[in-house]
């Protein structure tokens, strides 16, 4: 995979450093460092980097300047704000002149990361990029659910892109996405991982009487939170995505085979002390 | 919910498959249902969602689906509901779908779709609905399409 350049924009050193060593030991490397606009300016025509970091705050002119005269020399530059500020105000005005992504000091290494990869995808690679942030933001979230939810520990992994048929025995809890890119997430697993989860959610013995219609009714619920919080974490970050999800549709039986010969799918299995709990995150090819 | 809401649904059905080289579609029923619906076979699952939410399931058995799979594709002999088979009916789901949306969009409930989620399984019950729904039952050169709706 090629090098993709990403040049630093920012008056404070440490925070320089901070972002050039979030970036070291990753495909991206740094081509420049510029502590005030007119050298970014300058920078920006020598190097020519695939992408820029811009704080909002520098000496001579403020980020939003700075990206305005970036775009004189190249239209297409991917600029992405990060700044201690983050408001209704700031995020239109950069929007104005074309910036997309706003992240807020501090910074984690990977919201950083997840946020240039996908502003990025043409040099990554659609898939990596699908893989590297909203498959990873997806496992979190997952993580994060089963636990506040359920009140369950899971150990996560992540499979390269499969986009062979899922079989279901059980439930599965189907979310459209809307937005760009669009695709579908489904969470699925057999009846008694089921069933052990929705007893925990509620508190329940092995031996209380639940019902199934109840215990679909929590997977189904974990499934909507999931995808909307997924979603929302994604556009939390990339304010021109503006990725929604659909209602819920939850299908039971065995031996059911999910198919969508037309997605870039990856699976993520939870292992849990009830049973396997699994997503599978698609998204439309060509988008 | 609604009874005007399926009318662009059905309008998608009987528009698009004539363009796909199939006979004109006939209604043949239409119910409000309660149950969570039965897969026949085959069922497409696609969301939406912007001024109204909502699903809508495509249901058929899978001789249904090879023979709409196999008009799709120029009468081309499906044996076995394949990968191809499973494509053009995705394909169908998406089509049907958007266009419904454009006719939604005429009666001022503009909406975005997802992709379609397609499940094969005859023991298969899918959801899409806490309240009621309402099932179309459509008639494609002798064929049964059965389409469900539900709008929040």
């Amino acid at each position: 995979m090629e090098k993709v350049k990403v040049m630093v924009v920012d008056d404070s050193r440490i925070s320089r450093m901070m972002v050039s060593s979030m970036l070291a030991k990753t495909n991206f490397e740094i081509c420049a460092m510029a502590e005030n606009c007119s050298q970014a300016v300058a920078l920006y025509a020598k190097t020519k980097p695939d992408v820029v970091t811009m704080d909002m705050n520098l000496p001579d002119e403020d980020g939003i300047e700075c990206t305005s005269r970036i775009h004189a020399i190249d239209p297409k530059a991917k600029i992405v704000m990060i700044s201690a500020m983050k408001d209704a105000k700031l995020i239109m005005r950069g929007r104005m002149v074309g910036i997309s992504a706003f992240l807020q000091k501090p910074v984690s290494t990977n919201e950083l990361i997840d946020t240039l990869m996908i502003m990025c995808k043409d040099n990554v690679g659609t898939v990596a990029t699908y893989r590297e942030s909203y498959v990873t933001t997806f496992a979190k979230v997952l993580q994060q659910t089963l636990m506040q939810v359920f009140g369950v520990q899971s150990e996560i992994e992540i499979a390269q892109e499969d986009s062979s048929v899922l079989k279901v025995d059980g439930v599965a809890v189907v979310v459209g996405i809307v937005g760009e890119p669009k695709g579908r997430v489904a969470l699925y697993m057999d009846a008694d991982t089921m069933f052990g989860l929705s007893r925990a959610m509620l508190g329940m013995d092995a031996d209380e009487e639940l019902s199934s219609d109840e215990a679909e009714a929590a997977i189904e619920e974990a499934g909507n939170i999931i995808a909307g919080r997924g979603v929302s974490s994604v556009n939390d970050v990339f304010k021109d995505r503006e990725m929604r999800v659909t209602p819920p549709g939850t299908i039971v039986g065995s031996d059911i085979v999910l198919s969508n010969p037309d997605l870039i799918a990856f699976n993520i299995k939870a292992k849990t002390l009830y049973g396997d709990v699994f997503m599978n995150i698609g998204f439309a090819r060509g988008v | 919910m609604d009874v005007k809401l399926v009318n662009p649904f059905i309008d998608a059905f009987t528009t698009v498959l004539p363009q796909m080289g199939f006979s004109e579609p006939k209604r043949t029923g239409m119910s409000v249902k309660e149950q969570n619906a039965k897969s026949l076979g085959v069922a497409v699952i696609v969301g939406f969602t912007k001024e109204i939410r909502g699903s809508v399931v495509y249901n058929m058995t899978e001789e249904t689906a090879k023979f709409i799979a196999s008009t799709m594709m120029m009468g081309m002999p499906v044996a076995a509901f394949d990968e191809m088979a499973q494509s053009a009916i995705s394909e169908m789901s998406n089509m049907l779908t958007a266009n419904a949306a454009t006719n939604l969009t005429a009666l001022g409930l503009e909406v975005d779709i997802s992709t379609p989620s397609l499940t094969v399984g005859a023991d298969c019950q899918i959801k899409i609905s806490n309240e009621q729904y309402l099932t179309i039952l459509m008639d494609v050169d002798g064929h049964q399409v059965e389409i469900d709706v539900a709008v929040q």
